[in-house]
Parts: C-alpha cells; structure tokens; sequence
C-alpha cells in the first residue's frame, strides 16, 4: 500500500524523531510513504480562525496535490488530519465551495476533486492493519503501564472523523497492549492538552495542562502515549513549565505510538529517537518474545515497582 | 484616525452589511439552545478560567449576537467538547471560529496568529524551518521534504483575503502602538 505521507510541520521541524518512527515501521507493514510538496494543513487555530476561505483553498490545494498522485492521504499529526479531513467533509458537501476553490486553484494549476481520502498513523495501524497483525510483529514487549491520550482532533468531531469512540476511546489502549504495556483508565481522559490556546493565553492553556496531568497522575502511569507531536511537545515541555508555575511536580516520559511500536518489533536505532526524549525512562529489558511463556508471567513484572 | 474618502466609506459599509449577515446565520445557528449547560460543564477552558463561559456565551449570541466579552472568542481552545456533547447539536466551537473570523477582519486578532499567518505566507508552513531542524533531520537521516512552490503560495494568501486581513490587523497593531 503507498500513501501521501503528511508528517505536518509540528513533526517534521519540531519532532523530527517521531516522524522518523513513522518512517521506520512504515516498511514492515508493506506501507509505501510518498512525500509532497505540502504546505501546512494549515492549523485551525491560527490560520482558520484568521480566515476561512484561506484554511480550505489550502487544505484543498494538500489535498488535491495526493489526488493528482493517485493516493490517499496518511496523516501523522492529529491537528493535521482534522483540519484536511474538515475541510475535505465541508468541499464534498457543498458544490458551491468547490467551485470558489477551485476557482482559486486555478492559479497555481491544482484541481480538488474529491477522490483521496486521509487517514492517520492510528486507522492505519488499528483498522487497516489490525492489532492481530500487529501484535504477531512484537518481538521485545514493553511491560510499563501507561495513560493514552488520543488528541482532540483525533477525537473529535466523532461524526466526521471517526476515528474512535469520543467519549470512550479505546483503541490507543489496545494499541499500547499490544506491545505488552498495561494502558490505565483515567478520568479526564477525553479532555483537551490546553494547546490550542497556549500561543494566545498562556497561563490558561498551562492551567488546562495542569488538569489534565493530576487527572492522569492520580493513576501512577510510568509514561503518556499520545498519537500527535502537538499533544507530545505539551505533555513533554508543558509539564515543566506547568511545575514552574504552579508549583507542582510533574516528570512524565512522553512517547508518540509509533516510536513504541518501533522498540517493541526490536528495529535497529531506536537509541536515535529515545536520545531526543527530555524525560528518559529505563525501559524494563524484556526477553524476546521466543520464551513466550516468560513473557506471560511479564504480566506480574509489570504490576511489580 | 485615518480620514476615509467617500468610496472607503462604501466599501466599509458593504463590508459591515457582510458581517452582519454572518452574524444573523450564527444567531440562527445557535437558537436551539435551551441552556442546559453541558458545554460549560465540558469546557476544560471554563474549568481554569471562567470567564469563558460556553453556556452564557451561546445565550449571548443569541439575544445580543455577540460574545460577552469582548475578545472572549480567542480563550478558546478549539477542543470541540461543547460540540461533541451539546443535546441541541449547536456547535459553539463552529460559531466561536466564525466570530473569530469576523473579529480577525476587524483588525482584532491576537499577535499569535497574524505570526502564525505570516510565517503561512514567508514558508508555507508553520513551525519556523532552522538550519538546526534541518541538521537535524539529516542527523536521523530522514529525507529533504519538497516544499510547495514560494509563488503559489503568496498568490493563494493574497486570493483567499489572508493578505487583506494581514494588513488590516498590522495596521491596527500600529495605530494601538501610537496610542
Ligand atoms: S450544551 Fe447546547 S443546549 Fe446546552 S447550554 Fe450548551 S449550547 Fe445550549
Ligand atoms: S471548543 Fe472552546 S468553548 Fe468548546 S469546550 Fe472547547 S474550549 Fe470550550
């Protein structure tokens, strides 16, 4: 299968590892990645809120660049597939949008027709792949429990993304058992990282965070799993300044999925990605998976401190 | 305070009776709320800083067609839990970007996103690209990626009106310098 990688800009310039695990277990499940001249998504927040018309003529000009390819899009960022997949609902249904788009379009000799459709890192490897594939590629498991977090824009909204259950996700957890790690229920799992508005008011957006962790620290995970480099540079930088501010005492290790995923098929070079981690964590050695039965029995080395 | 000429003042005038008409389509958009407060309960922005208050903020819409504070719309976050769990299905999150809009060609948006817009138009793209950010992709080995074309860029920001917005909030960050 070939894809349209769209690693987004948060990933390709500020996560470059996680992109790097993406593209490191891409091959191992036959996954071509092609890359494109993108531009950003173009981010919601900021570019949307600024103008309409200028999110989606450039949502529509990404959009249509994997059209002309033949491909659909695979979207590693969960700000990125909102915003592609919004705007791809909103062209599809309205004849009248089209038309002022591709009006514009025009211009730069593009055409949005409507035939790609775009996918994230998670449907791939859930709903194309399977966790039945998946876990027959786990070699070295990874018995630290944890608490996921799906992103907003993985979430929601549900009725045109349908990525997941929004009020009762549940398919990051089973990714993550998968790989031998022990996903912990938490209560404000669903709720936002506070990054949408950290640019515009900071203290609220690191008061949201500050919720957020106390919510998933009241469970003593060993680490977040998140599936967005957006969520991943909160969790992982936020907390810091979140202790500075507020006086608390976060240090979570932050992993993007694929980068566990990466470690748990046993794939040469993982120290590149972990070295970029700010929070290292001493990952429990386990034995390859061949002595099967002692893995199993990895079930109280996981529950054990 | 610029002196506007007769055709400014027009266009201005069209320009108002455009927003206007937004306005009234939000209005209707948000009229089947009954108040429950749900959205506000689901808010993790009203959780820390209540002065984003989804519930009365609909309402305010509604009877006002307005936010009740002035700039309250740029507080959120854009998480979409009030329109995930609103009974009525109103989108406050749809609504609010709507008035962002409007409050953008008012020369109003935050300093944040006329950055976020400028660094759209100078590198198609966001996060700002560094000789550091390059090394270190090469460092992992991953690939050069192509980058869209300069041009197509700047002429799709100028024929969506990003352009136009650009100056009016640049000019309105000037002017409040002034002051
Ligand atoms: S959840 Fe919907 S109906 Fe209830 S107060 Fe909010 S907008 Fe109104
Ligand atoms: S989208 Fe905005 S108003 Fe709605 S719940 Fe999230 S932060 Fe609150």
């Amino acid at each position: 299968m070939k894809y349209a990688f769209f690693p987004g800009c948060t990933m390709a310039y500020r996560l470059p590892f996680a992109e790097k695990s993406v593209r490191m277990i891409a091959p191992k499940f036959d996954i071509e990645l092609v890359d494109l001249p993108f531009t950003c998504c173009p981010e919601p927040n900021a570019i949307r809120a600024m103008s309409d018309d200028t999110w989606i003529t450039f949502a529509a000009r990404n959009i249509a660049l994997a059209e002309k390819e033949g491909l659909n899009i695979l979207t590693a960022c969960a700000g990125c597939h909102e915003s592609l997949s919004l705007a791809k609902h909103e062209l599809d249904a309205s004849q009248e949008k089209k038309e002022m788009v591709n009006g514009i379009l025009k211009n730069v000799d593009v055409e949005y027709k409507g035939t790609s459709s775009i996918i994230h890192v998670h449907q791939l490897l859930f709903d194309e792949v399977g966790i039945e594939t998946l876990s027959t590629k786990v070699t070295r498991p990874i018995p630290i429990k944890v608490v996921t977090h799906s992103g907003c824009h993985l979430l929601r909204p549900e009725r045109i993304l349908h990525v997941d259950d929004a009020e009762v996700p549940v398919k990051l957890d089973l990714l993550c058992e998968a790989l031998g790690m022990e996903p912990l229920d938490y209560m404000d799992k669903t709720m936002c990282c506070g990054a949408g508005v950290r640019k515009t008011n900071s203290v609220t957006s690191y008061a949201v965070l500050r919720e957020k962790l106390t919510s998933m620290d009241m469970v003593e995970p060993q680490a977040i799993v998140v599936f967005c480099p957006t969520c991943f540079i909160t969790f992982e930088s936020g907390q810091r300044v979140v202790n500075r501010i507020f006086g608390t005492n976060f240090m979570f290790p932050v992993f993007y999925y694929t980068e566990l995923l990466a470690l748990a098929m046993g794939l040469p070079d993982t120290d590149l990605l972990l070295d970029e981690h700010r929070v290292k964590i001493d990952l429990p050695k386990t034995k390859e998976v061949q002595d099967k039965a002692k893995v199993d029995l990895g079930d109280s080395l996981a529950s054990s401190p | 305070m610029l002196v506007k000429g007769r055709s400014q003042k027009r266009s201005d005038d069209m320009a108002d009776d455009i927003q206007k008409s937004k306005l009234d389509a939000l209005k209707k958009t948000a009229r089947p709320c009954f108040q429950c407060g749900i959205c506000t309960s689901s808010c993790p922005v009203f959780r820390v800083a209540p002065e984003l208050n989804p519930r009365v903020s609909v309402d305010s819409i509604i009877t006002k067609g307005e936010v009740p504070r002035e700039g309250n719309e740029w507080l959120c976050a854009y998480c979409l839990m009030c329109d995930q769990r609103c009974p009525m299905g109103v989108s406050l999150a749809e609504i609010l970007m709507e008035i962002k809009n409007i409050s953008a060609r008012e020369g109003k948006a935050p300093p944040d996103v006329i950055e976020s817009a400028e660094s759209l138009m100078a590198d198609g793209c966001l996060s700002p690209i560094s000789s550091r950010s390059d090394k270190k992709r090469t460092e992992l080995g991953l690939p050069d990626l192509p980058k869209a074309d300069p041009a197509d860029v700047q002429k799709l920001f100028k024929a969506t009106g990003a352009f136009e917005v650009l100056e009016i909030n640049k000019a309105a960050q000037q002017e409040e310098a002034a002051e």
